[in-house]
């Protein structure tokens, strides 16, 4: 025999009793507890006295408690995220910039189209407020162009009739253009003042929608000032205009890219019309986007400072403004994205005329982890509210689009402000008559998250942000606007004769201060390689356990366990089975039955002191052929054996 | 003979126990470690045995993967950024203030006249070219204009575009001159560009513009430029606005501050800076409390009717917040304010401080970047604009021979001028618009590790009011020109408040994210985890494997002796010696002490034969390796279940 298998089989004769071998659960439990590698339970089974052993029982299971705990607390912990600033010094990709003038159309050209509601608004004006000149100076010819129409009955007016409300009389309100007072019924919403209480004046001013054929269910909203009042009423009318007006006809009312943009510098290099793109916006005509990678390259900036960024010069044609529509001069500006949809209306930055308004610009980039760390989204794909904007996803897309897609399927038509969806129309008098009304309560429902518009969309995971400081200064300076006049009137010859006035331009520089670009990066704290070593940290603090003595507590508690109960019971089968045989009766399968039979857990306590010494010493008896083993030979039980000669160790065996 | 002996003598005293053999050696190994698996392989089943087998490579070969992800991660040098926000008390910025025109044009002109003479005469043929033929042009000054004229370029045939000089009588040395298209060019086509030639001539190169508004910006700035250039830093400084003639008035906090307070710097693009509280030659200027009241108040006197109207269109004062000791890169990065308002400005610093190498790459004070600093001559610290301005000189001067004025010059350099230079704009506007050079300056200069932004919240409000007009204009005259009329004008005046916000400070902060202490107690964690195991396991396992070395060097030592005899044996025919015998008993003989001397596990022994148990022979393991191999195999028979 080799030296090797000396070892081994003096190993193997020390042994107590291999697992599955044992004759009984108690005896299974001991070799468990004897033999496994966790600790604490070695300590239940050598301690004596009943206290020392209730402690050992209790501290051991207050071990694994707190494993359960800690591990859970762990696994609860798992999806947090660690956030990390990373700062990037280099070329950086300039954003796209888009350029508006605050005035949609040319009034010139679309007066033939509003001359109706104009002259109903100046007579509103009249009759309320007693204003009769409102034609600015240069308008004055207009004005007396038709006096053959002031005969005919007024549309607008009495679509959407403009009222008076008397704080005096509830309920009642003036019909300023016929004078003829009306009842007035349903709920009156004040449209500013809800907050602050601040008209004293008598009089409101203020519209009603109804229904078409229902005008009991009216809603009705006032104003704490006219001007308010007057300028949504004209807004409602003119966007039902214009709405009916086809796109074509509307970009060429508007601004082309050479009469906005009189000189385009960017980089050093010089850049004109051509490398603007057209973007027609509803409420703010033609607008035009800088570098919005049309022909696939996105222009970048390698110095920092306005030498290096874009230049340019607006023209801000005063003369041609709408006086009901906008009510401020100047342009307004959008940074954002190349693949971003410029909400200009709801993000932009004005700019004054007769300065020179300059942008400076950090870029910042953050990047969330998406689920199930945070509840953002990569591109909107997981978003049940479909896209009707021809721009990449964000959160602002996302809600309108919800808005819009309501609106068609409560109202029937589409907004105007916004894309429309496939297969709809925009809203207009002569096919959805009441969508005002319906307009409005939608759009109430929609600010008070009834339409769960704000619990669907969600935020992206990854924006750039560009944060802006802007810094004016007077453009052009006393001395240099003579000459600079000059030249650039020269520079717009072609697109208008008139002698430029610095109050129609405005200079705007937006440029990267620096190349430093931040980004600000989400990361997962935990990977499942931490998460282990803190569970073996964990186990190994408590208990000194690991993945082994797991595998040893299903090996023994499931299997040999088991399989002992099964043994016992096929034992227990197999004698019925003789007995019967010698005396006859009525017959039952030998069954297994004790396997699942759950009085037997009993068993599966760990053997205390008081329940070892109850044990009947002939138990080990029962298994006959089993020579006595010789257990207390045991190196490990050695320190012991001397000094308890009475205990269950010897008494059971 | 002797070697053996002695090895397996060293061997014994090196272990006192695992066996001579590889597989006494493992199975000792198994048994007595204190890692968990390998006990369950020796003490089981044949079927168990395998499983047990498999189990333990399989989570020793997890532990080591999972190892070496930790380390991997920790050799990423990853980094953790903390956050802090509040107020404390803290250096008040440095604050630099320049005039948007660099110069006094009343003090200039006699340096400028030739060239606002041309510029007149240009901005005549442009704007109106038939009624320009009438004046003879002959005074003008044609060196200047030779060397980069303007031209008209005529695009109606792209293929072939006509250039025409703008001043026909001076004959043009382009290539494409037409001159049968006529003196004038209004149609929709045509278009300014300035025309940049070198060697004499030869080799031209046209800038075009797409406005005439920024070719002549463009080409009286150059010229411009040229003309500076030739003068000395002292004139020029002459020649800017004073401080006394600037700053009117300045209070800090309660504290009344004056133009003296300001170091005075001389900034190309802007003339005479002056900067507050730059932390040079005294201390910073802290500031404890937060709002207006307790920051920098200045009343400025930007002078615009003084512009030298060509130069600069806009008109104000440019202002920047940096940190002390620090150049202010005020072209880049400072702000404007406007005449005949008040400009209210809220700072929150927002301060990032970084590791440095390897956890982040950044450089602390530029020593490791490759490029001079120019700007140390301030005795300012290393930012990445200083260095990407020194790298743009340090072109220019190794390609064109001499400095741009707008950078500092490093020693034995000149700036450029025409005269001794008639190539530089060429080579200027080449490199200039180079897309490589600017890629290799980015590539060369590093980011500080510390960075900080100065966030400004700006207000403006018109000021002075109009009642207060009077009253205010009268006393600021007084005090600066002591002169019972008003000399200021709504046009001029600026007043700028710079504070504090009510939280003043931000900073990111990195740490490492992973120290050693990080990786020790996750690989421990590991270990711990699958197998049970810990540092001294590993110190266990080491001692196997010396064990196992020394094993192979007595077996290797055995093998070549027997070979040598072997040899020996072929060579010399006879009896053969019993060599292996002698072994054996000297081995055995080497043995001796281990059976005398029982080790402190064979002490305890003596116990268990005490107990009485009847029928069990009295074990004598200690003994074991002694016993005749007979022996072992009845008792272990016997034993068996």
């Amino acid at each position: 025999m080799a030296p090797g298998e000396k070892i081994k089989a003096k190993i193997k004769k020390n042994l107590p009793v291999r697992g599955p071998q044992a004759p009984t659960i108690k005896d299974l439990m001991h070799w468990y507890c004897m033999n496994t590698n966790t600790h604490g339970c070695r300590r239940i089974v050598v301690s004596r006295g009943r206290l020392r052993r209730l402690l050992w029982i209790l501290f051991t299971l207050t071990a694994v408690a707190l494993i359960i705990w800690q591990c859970a607390l762990l696994i609860a912990s798992f999806y947090t995220v660690s956030v990390s600033v990373k700062v990037h010094f280099q070329k950086l990709d300039f954003p796209a910039v888009t350029l508006c003038n605050i005035n949609p159309y040319k009034y010139s050209v679309v007066r033939d189209l509003l001359a109706d509601l104009d002259r109903e608004t100046r007579k509103a004006l009249k009759t309320l407020f007693g204003f009769s000149e409102v034609t600015s100076r240069k308008r004055r010819d207009t004005e007396s162009e038709n006096p053959a129409q002031k005969g005919i009955q007024p549309k607008f007016l009495n679509t959407i009739p403009l009222l008076a409300f008397n704080e005096n009389e509830k309920g009642k309100a003036r019909d300023f253009f016929t004078g003829k007072k009306r009842k007035v019924s349903g709920n009156i919403i004040h449209k500013s003042s809800d907050v602050m209480q601040v008209h004293k004046s008598k009089e409101t001013v203020g519209f009603q929608l109804c229904p078409s054929n229902d005008t009991t269910n009216c809603a009705t909203y006032t104003f704490s000032s006219g001007v308010n009042a007057i300028q949504e009423w004209y807004k409602l009318h003119y966007m039902n205009i214009m709405a009916q007006v086809p796109l074509e006809k509307k970009i060429n009312m508007s601004y082309s890219a050479e009469e906005l943009v009189v000189t385009c510098f960017f980089d050093g290099m010089s850049c004109d019309a051509r490398n603007f793109t057209l973007f027609h916006h509803p409420m703010y005509g033609n607008c035009y986007t800088f570098n919005n990678r049309e022909n696939e390259t996105t222009l970048s900036t390698s110095m920092g400072g306005s030498e290096y960024g874009l230049q340019v010069i607006l023209f801000i044609d005063e003369e041609e403004y709408n006086p009901f529509l906008v009510s401020s001069t100047g342009a307004k500006v959008l940074i954002h994205q190349q693949n971003e949809y410029p909400f200009i209306e709801d993000v932009g930055t004005e700019i004054e005329t007769a300065m020179s308004t300059s942008i400076g610009m950090h870029l910042t980039e953050s990047f969330k982890l998406s689920e199930p760390y945070s509840q953002c989204t990569e591109d909107g794909h997981d978003v049940p509210v479909e896209n009707i904007y021809n721009a990449s996803y964000s959160l602002q897309i996302c809600l309108y689009s919800c808005f819009q897609t309501k609106m068609v399927e409560k109202c029937g038509c589409a907004q105007y402000s916004q894309p429309l969806p496939p297969n709809a129309n925009y809203c207009n008098y002569q096919q959805n008559p009441d969508w005002m009304y319906c307009y409005y309560k939608l759009y109430q429902a929609f600010v008070n998250e009834e339409l769960g518009c704000q619990t669907v969309c969600r935020e992206t995971c990854r924006f750039k942000e560009w944060t802006q400081t802007s810094s004016l200064a007077q453009w052009p300076s006393e001395v240099s606007e003579n000459w600079l006049l000059r030249v650039l009137t020269w520079d717009q010859r072609q697109q208008t004769n008139k002698q430029l006035n610095k109050t129609d331009l405005a200079k705007l520089l937006i440029f990267y201060k620096d190349l430093n670009q931040r980004s600000i990066v989400e990361s997962p704290a935990n990977s499942i390689e931490v998460l282990l070593s803190n569970f073996g940290g964990q186990l190994g603090l408590w208990m000194s356990c690991s993945v082994v003595c797991v595998i040893e507590i299903i090996e023994v508690f499931f299997i040999d366990f088991f399989s002992i109960i099964a043994r016992r019971q096929w034992q227990k089968a197999k004698e019925w089975w003789a007995r019967k045989k010698a005396h006859p009766g009525p017959e039952a399968p030998p069954s297994q039955q004790g396997q699942d039979n759950p009085t037997l857990y009993i068993d599966e306590d760990l053997p205390t002191f008081t329940s070892a010494l109850h044990l009947p010493p002939a138990l080990g008896a029962q298994v006959p052929g089993t020579p006595p083993p010789k257990y207390n030979t045991l190196h490990l039980e050695r320190a012991f054996s001397n000094q308890l000669p009475d205990t269950q160790l010897t008494n059971e065996f | 003979m002797h070697l053996r002996k002695y090895l397996l003598k060293g061997l014994h005293r090196l272990q006192k126990g695992p066996g001579y053999t590889y597989k006494e050696l493992l199975v000792w190994y198994c048994n007595n470690t204190n890692t968990h698996g390998p006990k369950r392989i020796i003490c089981e089943g044949p079927k168990k045995k395998a499983m047990w087998f498999l189990i333990t490579l399989l989570f020793a070969s997890l532990v080591c993967w999972q190892w070496s992800e930790f380390i991997k991660t920790y050799l990423n040098w990853e980094v953790t950024v903390s956050l802090s926000l509040g107020f404390k008390t803290m250096d008040f910025p440095a604050v630099t203030i320049c005039n948007a025109s660099p110069f006094q044009y009343s003090k200039t002109k006699h340096l400028l006249m030739d060239l606002d003479e041309l510029m007149k005469a240009v901005l005549e043929r442009i704007l109106a070219p038939e009624a320009s033929y009438a004046n003879t042009t002959s005074a003008l000054n044609f060196t200047l204009w030779n060397n980069t004229p303007l031209v008209l370029i005529y695009e109606q045939d792209s293929s072939h575009p006509v250039v025409l000089d703008l001043f026909e009588n001076i004959p043009s040395a382009s290539v494409g001159s037409n001159a049968a298209q006529g003196r004038t060019c209004s149609a929709p086509g045509c278009k300014l560009a300035m025309k940049l030639c070198s060697l004499n001539g030869t080799v031209c190169t046209f800038r075009n513009f797409t406005s005439a508004t920024q070719a002549v910006t463009e080409w009286y700035a150059l010229q411009a430029t040229n003309i500076f250039s030739q003068v000395s830093r002292q004139e020029l400084v002459e020649m800017g606005y004073s401080a006394e003639h600037m700053i009117l008035a300045c209070l800090f906090g309660t504290e009344p501050c004056s133009y003296r307070n300001f170091t005075s710097i001389f900034y190309p693009n802007y003339g005479n800076c002056y900067i507050f509280n730059w932390g040079m030659t005294e201390k910073a200027l802290p500031s404890a409390n937060p709002g207006a009241e307790f920051g920098l108040k200045l009343i400025l006197d930007i002078d615009q009717e003084d512009y030298v109207p060509f130069l600069t269109s806009t008109a104000g004062a440019r202002l920047m917040l940096h940190e002390q000791r620090t150049y202010p890169f005020i072209k880049e990065e400072g702000i404007d304010a406007m005449s005949g308002t008040e400009t209210s400005i809220g700072v929150l610093v927002d301060k990032l401080q970084r590791m440095g190498e390897p956890y982040s790459p950044c450089t602390m004070n530029g020593s490791d970047v490759a490029i001079r600093n120019l700007y140390s001559s301030y005795n300012t610290t290393y930012s990445s604009q200083a260095c990407l301005h020194s790298c743009f000189q340090d072109h220019m001067i190794h390609n064109c021979s001499c400095g741009h004025f707008l950078y500092p010059l490093p020693p034995g350099a000149r700036y450029c001028n025409n005269q001794d230079f008639p190539d530089w704009a060429y080579c200027y506007f080449n490199l200039w618009m180079s897309v490589t050079q600017r890629e290799t300056c980015i590539n060369m200069c590093k980011e500080s590790c510390n960075d900080t932004q100065y966030t400004m919240t700006i207000s403006m409000a018109d000021w002075p009011s109009e009642a207060s007009e009077d009253w205010i204009f009268h006393v600021l005259s007084q005090e600066r020109d002591h002169s019972t009329n008003i000399t200021l004008s709504r046009k001029g005046v600026v007043k700028l408040n710079i504070y504090f916000q009510e939280f003043n400070y931000r900073t990111i902060e990195e740490s490492a994210a992973n120290n050693i202490v990080w990786l020790l107690s996750n690989l421990g964690g590991q270990f711990g985890f699958w197998m049970g195991g810990s540092v001294l396991c590993l110190i266990e396992f080491g001692e196997i494997i010396i064990d196992f070395m020394w094993i192979t060097i007595i077996k290797l030592v055995a093998f070549f002796k027997g070979l040598r005899q072997k040899q020996a044996q072929a060579a010399y025919t006879g009896p053969p010696p019993t060599v292996a015998e002698l072994v054996e008993a000297h081995t055995n003989f080497g043995f001796q002490p281990d059976t005398t001397n029982p080790s402190p596990h064979v002490e305890a022994y003596p116990d268990e034969q005490t107990l009485p148990i009847p029928g069990t022979p009295p074990p004598n393991y200690d003994s074991l390796r002694l016993q005749p191999l007979d022996t072992i195999e009845s008792e272990s028979e016997g034993d068996a279940i």
